[in-house]
């Protein structure tokens, strides 16, 4: 079991967190969406497993390079 | 019999070869669920297709002699799918692969062989690095070492196909980085050197998956194109790789029967799009369904990310992707993006692939971390492969382009015929960011100071970046519905052959670095 920290891609806001602490998730899917350059933007799981911590709260502004999310993997 | 000693020693030698490192050492490998050098052979080739060239070679060490069968690097012929490949298959189990004064030798004959004969060039990766003591002192350096001017030169004569399978130091690594596709099995190890030589060095314990792991590689150096579980998967990502190209330089990558329902998949392409241009899609979706089912081979798929770069089919005949991706930083093309994009181009200008550019971007990442990757510098190494790159160049405005990245993206006079979707818009810069660099103060944003104002503006810029606008102008040459993307591209294809040249290019970008 590995300790996979998530980063966010962009500099933004938090906009919505679409999983809970616990939940399983897999590779591809959509764990925070971050609203950056007046888009939408997604931060995904880069592995099957279960996020383990969220980092950040909705509306809370993120900086590139941040780890927003952790997963166990 | 007069010859029976003869052919006793025959089998005894060949057997004595065979046996490679011994059956403990084999077993070992058996029990860890890994390939030996001669299976994994065994696997990728042909049946009975194999032929070893030196089979009884041994270390050049007198007294090293009976305890090295094959030197320690497993060289030959055999066919993929029915077409010559020249293999050197590393054996592990013989002093760690290690390289040597007479395994060089073979690999020297391997790579002679694959460049003269124009046949495609596969190296199945675990090295321990250079022999020791073999190598030691200067007087070997001197004789050993550096022998050969054209050991680590590539021209992209023929494909070159890696497979990183244990622990590679040394001349696994370097034979994996000068490829045209490296794979790495999951658990394996690329590095320059050992972790155990690494933490000597340094005095600090150093662990093999964070000096060189699979997740370094595919995610952060982008050295390797994919990673998998197995050694079975690696070989058929190498097989699968070299599917797509053709033997050699002077060929055209060979063409397949097109899939059952390819077409079918394409009319449905406007699926992936959402509705608002606030939102995003994966671009890869998009490619899924223009290429002839199931031939999309996606490289470095987690590096990069930005730009999505895959290798597939379109009428049955082999093309190169380069797509932004607004699944990640909006597909604003960042300096691992157009680094990407650069090797994806090497790739497909030396092997005669047509390429198709897919644009939906707001621009490069801007920035002090842009700056500091040396932005500038990517871009236009990206310019500069782009207009040297002379395969057919095919380019798709999906949705936004801006800018800069509106010509590296195969804009204007960069591809041989460009096609707007209705839902593309093309301007200078997203009229978001112009209304406020025009209108706004420092320090505000015009959304928020006065909306209204902005809404105004903000349509009035959008209008003149219509599709309508820009195919009055004759900056693209097509407006075509999502839906007839996949047989304008097939269409376009047959138009812009390169007829005068036989389909080749000029392989320009050959001998371009094979790595960014």
């Amino acid at each position: 079991m590995a300790r996979i920290e998530i980063e966010s891609d962009v500099t933004g806001t938090v906009w919505k967190i679409e999983v809970e602490e616990g939940a399983s998730v897999t590779e591809g899917q959509t764990l925070i969406i971050l609203e950056s350059m007046k888009m939408e933007i997604p931060v995904l799981a880069s592995d099957d497993g279960k996020v383990a911590e969220i980092m950040v709260d909705e509306e809370e502004p993120v900086s590139e390079g941040q780890v927003v999310v952790v997963l166990d993997a | 019999m007069a010859f029976d000693e003869l052919y006793d020693e025959f089998a005894r030698r060949e057997a004595k070869a065979l046996a490679m490192g011994g059956v403990e050492r084999l077993e070992r490998r058996r029990n860890a669920g890994l390939l030996n050098a001669r299976e994994r052979i065994d696997y990728l080739v042909d049946s009975g297709t194999w032929v070893e060239s030196g089979l009884f070679a041994t270390s050049h060490i007198e007294a090293d002699r009976d305890s090295t069968p094959g030197d320690g690097k497993i060289t030959g012929y055999g066919a993929i799918d029915g077409r010559e490949a020249v293999i050197v298959s590393n054996d592990f189990t013989v002093k760690g692969a290690s390289s040597s004064v007479v395994n060089m030798r073979r690999i020297g004959q391997m790579r002679r062989t694959a460049s003269e004969r124009g046949i495609p060039m596969v190296f199945l990766g675990e090295s321990s690095g250079a022999r020791i003591p073999d190598n030691m002192g200067a007087y070997n350096m001197g004789t050993i070492l550096g022998g050969d001017a054209t050991q680590y030169r590539r021209l992209r004569e023929q494909p070159w196909a890696s497979a990183i399978l244990g622990m590679a130091y040394g001349s696994a690594t370097w034979y994996g980085c000068l490829s045209d596709f490296n794979v790495m099995r999951k658990g394996a190890v690329m590095a320059v050197s050992s972790e155990r030589l690494v933490s000597m060095a340094i005095g600090e314990k150093v662990d093999g998956q964070d000096l060189g792991g699979w997740r370094m590689h595919t995610d952060t150096t982008g050295l390797v194109d994919l990673a998998v579980d197995t050694d079975e998967e690696a070989l058929d990502a190498i097989k699968t790789f070299l599917s797509y190209l053709p033997e050699n330089q002077k060929q055209l990558p060979p063409e397949k029967p097109v899939p059952a329902g390819s077409d079918d998949a394409a009319r449905t392409v406007l699926d992936v799009l959402p509705e608002k241009r606030t939102q995003v899609y994966d671009v890869r979706k998009i490619i899924e369904r223009i290429a002839d089912k199931d031939s999309v081979f996606e490289l470095k798929a987690r590096f990069g990310r930005t730009a999505t770069t895959a290798l597939a089919r379109l009428g049955g005949q082999t093309i190169g992707f380069i797509a932004n991706n607004p699944m990640f930083k909006a597909g604003a093309l960042d300096a691992d993006g157009c680094d990407k994009s650069c090797s994806f181009m090497v790739l497909c200008d030396s092997f005669n692939i047509p390429v198709i550019f897919l644009v939906d971007n707001p621009g490069f990442v801007i920035g002090i971390d842009a700056e500091r990757q040396r932005a500038p510098g990517k871009i236009m190494n990206f310019m500069n492969a782009l207009q040297l790159m002379t395969v057919p160049k095919l380019t798709v405005m999906i949705r936004k382009n801006y800018g800069q990245a509106y010509i590296n993206m195969g804009g204007g006079k960069n591809a041989a015929e460009v096609a707007a979707w209705p839902t593309a818009e093309v301007s200078f810069m997203d009229p978001a960011y112009a209304v406020n660099v025009v209108h706004g103060k420092p320090g505000e944003r015009l959304e928020d100071t006065d909306p209204d104002f902005f809404e105004r503006k903000f349509a009035e810029f959008q209008l003149e970046s219509s599709v309508y606008d820009i195919a009055a102008s004759y900056g693209v040459q097509h407006v075509i519905k999502p839906e007839d993307t996949r047989d304008w591209l097939i269409r376009m294809l047959q138009v812009h052959r390169n007829r005068l040249s036989g389909g080749l290019s000029q392989h320009l970008l050959s001998n371009w670095p094979t790595t960014f």
